[in-house]
């Protein structure tokens, strides 16, 4: 009695399969994954993989993610695309190290891989970087200490300790301050996930430890939010100072309380379309030259050299540093 | 006798196959394709072997569970990975290496269990806050060893074939998974500990009465259940070929869904490893169709979740018979037969 329905259902996908192997393959598919789901940041880069979607109907482009951040989901998913042959991958790593080897599998299996924000990415044929990182990092520090007063306590967070770029923004910016002899940095580095709420915690936190914090340099879009949030609530707006990666539209009311100095990006729906431009390029066959333009603004005349592994890094010009004036012209 | 079929079982078994052909159908047939299967057979071992090492802890009773694994799990990889790079040349030797990776890597997982065990044995802890707690422990030490950056481990070609190599096209992960299944399986099922262990979790006191090494056999089980989260933090090594801290602190709460999901019972006694295995490929199978078909994430946790309490329901009303009184009812009615007439 059990063996029947089983039996039956066993030959039923058998035959589902040999149906379906007989249906062509279809369109090219460029897959984006991200670093995680929901998040402004990442919402924004899904309308420029949408914009190239809709510019390019012979091909397919979608955006994925994981729901939390975590590196092993992100595997996964990676994992399954590769599986289900994807023509190309455009991947905004968790942590570059732990999907080399996923990575590998799918350039061995013949499928474009393209990355961003993950310049030690060995296994990747292009890594798209919007700017030169420690140029970032270097600009961010400065503007914390034009408010600082080039004097007192600050402190860096970063999205994890495995985040590339986040890492090489604040290191570059604790080398700058180095040249601050007034600027201390201390409790450096602590990680917010990508979560607003355990940002807010944490700067709580740090607030609490050294009342008379000056600074806070953050990298994860979020971190504005939640650090600016704890900022306003001990009322320390205008005498504290946050200067942080983060999105216009999420920071609005926070710049304009004071709680946030100036925000730094890059705008994300460009960077998802360079990815997605570029892996069609790729897809085509077409060679990355130096001072390529990729048809996207900060990208269009792109330095491409030798990244560590076999591909290329492509760097692009799309740094932005806005403040409580300046925010308003960029409206996402 | 009763004829009716083991509920649990049969549901693990429909949902595996309801998933294989629905993703079959749906991805036009490049769902079941050999390279996708053993994808995915490649996949789950994780999180497989760390279901195993709750369902040890489960039911040995008394509230017990093992929130360590994966800590646990990341400590061995990133302890041995520190250690051995060290020490010994991967190019070099790989043979040597691969061998003194996995044995640091298991070394230092049973000791982290027999920890846990002690802590719970002989010091009397609650379960679920000791290892909450050497959960912490496990992943602070982590990130003080490496620095809280992934750590590379060395390109020993042996330890890489364990993570992606294929044996007449099943994947060796896999295959360890099974083994560790099996082994762990008989034991319960057919060892005098394996048996005193369901006792004890059923009736921690009658346990003590009865005369069982009850200390011995609690100190057991969690360094049973250490050592099986060091053989994932093996795998894990040797798949991914770097090792951190925090790689899938999201398996935590799987593993622990698809330890219920197995119709392990949390409070001791219960557990069966044929439907754990199923219960972990189901997950597995599940997760993988929903990224095949291109749906959010975040309908993935739904699904699980719904799954679950299909589970549950099934395993505490009896479904079938009330799907077939609803037939018997709306659809098909059966008439009783008319009364025999008596003679004249």
């Amino acid at each position: 009695m059990k063996v029947t329905p089983i039996s039956a259902a066993v030959a039923a996908a058998v035959l589902a399969a040999a149906v379906g192997t007989l249906h062509a393959q279809d369109k090219q598919t460029i897959a984006t994954v991200v670093k995680i789901s929901g998040i402004p940041w990442f919402n924004r880069m899904e309308v420029g993989v949408k914009e190239f979607a809709a510019a390019n109907p012979t091909l397919t482009a979608t955006q994925s993610g994981p729901a939390t951040a975590d590196a092993a989901q992100q595997l996964k998913i990676i994992d399954d695309l590769v599986a289900r042959k994807v023509s190309a991958l455009a991947v905004v790593p968790m942590d570059p190290a732990v999907i080399e080897g996923v990575l590998k599998r799918a350039m061995d299996r013949g499928i474009v891989v393209v990355t961003h924000e993950a310049d030690n990415q060995k296994n990747t044929n292009a890594n798209i970087e919007a700017f030169d990182n420690a140029a970032y990092g270097t600009a961010l520090n400065e503007r914390l200490a034009a408010c600082m007063g080039k004097q007192g306590k600050w402190t860096s967070f970063v999205g994890s300790l495995g985040s590339r770029t986040h890492l090489q923004w604040v290191d570059a910016g604790a080398a700058n301050a180095k040249k601050y002899p007034g600027m201390t940095l201390v409790d450096a580095k602590n990680e917010s996930f990508d979560d607003a709420n355990k940002t807010y915690e944490k700067a709580k936190e740090v607030l609490r430890k050294h009342p008379d914090i000056k600074g806070f340099q953050s990298s994860a879009g979020n971190d504005v939010i939640g650090i600016g949030r704890a900022i306003e609530e001990a009322g320390l707006q205008g005498k504290v100072c946050l200067v942080g990666t983060g999105l216009p539209n999420p920071s609005a009311k926070l710049l304009d309380s004071g709680a946030i100095t100036a925000i730094g990006f890059w705008d994300p729906k460009d960077a998802g379309l360079a990815m997605n431009r570029a892996a069609k390029m790729l897809l085509e066959k077409k060679t990355l030259t130096n001072g390529i333009d990729l048809g996207v603004k900060g990208y269009e005349k792109v330095t491409v050299s030798k990244g560590p592994g076999g591909g290329l890094l492509l760097v692009g010009n799309a740094m932005v540093i806005a403040d409580k004036s300046t925010y308003k012209n960029y409206l996402f | 006798m009763k004829s009716r079929q083991d509920p649990q079982l049969l549901f693990l078994l429909s949902i595996n196959v309801l998933v294989l052909v629905a993703g079959a159908v749906l991805s036009r047939g490049s769902f079941i394709d050999p390279y996708n299967l053993q994808s995915m057979a490649g996949q789950l071992p994780e999180l497989g072997l760390l279901a195993i090492g709750v369902m040890l802890a489960m039911s040995s009773g008394n509230g017990g569970i093992d929130l360590s694994g994966i800590a646990l799990a990341n400590l061995a990889g990133v302890a041995s990975a520190l250690l051995v790079a060290g020490l010994i040349s991967a190019e070099e030797a790989p043979l040597l290496f691969t061998v003194a990776f996995i044995g640091v890597a298991l070394t230092v997982a049973l000791v982290g269990g027999i920890f846990n065990g002690l802590l719970i044995a002989r010091v009397g802890l609650t379960p679920i806050l000791c290892t909450l707690g050497t959960q912490l422990l496990f992943a602070g030490l982590a990130v003080v060893l490496s620095g809280g950056a992934s750590v590379r481990v060395g390109n020993a070609e042996p330890l890489m074939d364990i993570g992606n190599g294929l044996v007449l096209g099943v994947p060796v992960s896999f295959i360890v998974f099974c083994g560790v299944a099996a082994v762990i399986g008989a034991i319960l099922k057919f060892s005098p500990f394996g048996i005193r262990l369901f006792l004890m979790g059923t009736n921690p006191k009658a346990a003590r009465y009865a005369g069982f090494a009850q200390t011995r056999m609690l100190v057991g089980t969690y360094a049973l259940s250490g050592l099986v989260a060091g053989v994932a933090g093996v795998l894990i090594a040797s798949r991914n070929v770097n090792v951190k801290w925090d790689y899938g602190q999201s398996y935590l709460l799987i593993a622990i869904l698809i330890t219920v999901m197995a119709g392990v019972k949390p409070e001791g006694g219960y557990g069966r490893m044929t439907c754990l295995f199923l219960s972990t490929t189901a997950l597995q199978l599940l997760s993988s169709m929903l990224n095949f078909v291109g749906l959010s994430n975040f309908f993935r946790d739904c699904a699980w979740g719904l799954l679950l309490l299909m589970f549950l329901a099934i395993s505490r009303y009896d479904v079938v018979a009330a799907l077939r009184q609803a037939w018997r009812h709306f659809i098909a009615p059966v008439q009783p037969p008319p009364a025999p007439k008596s003679p004249s």
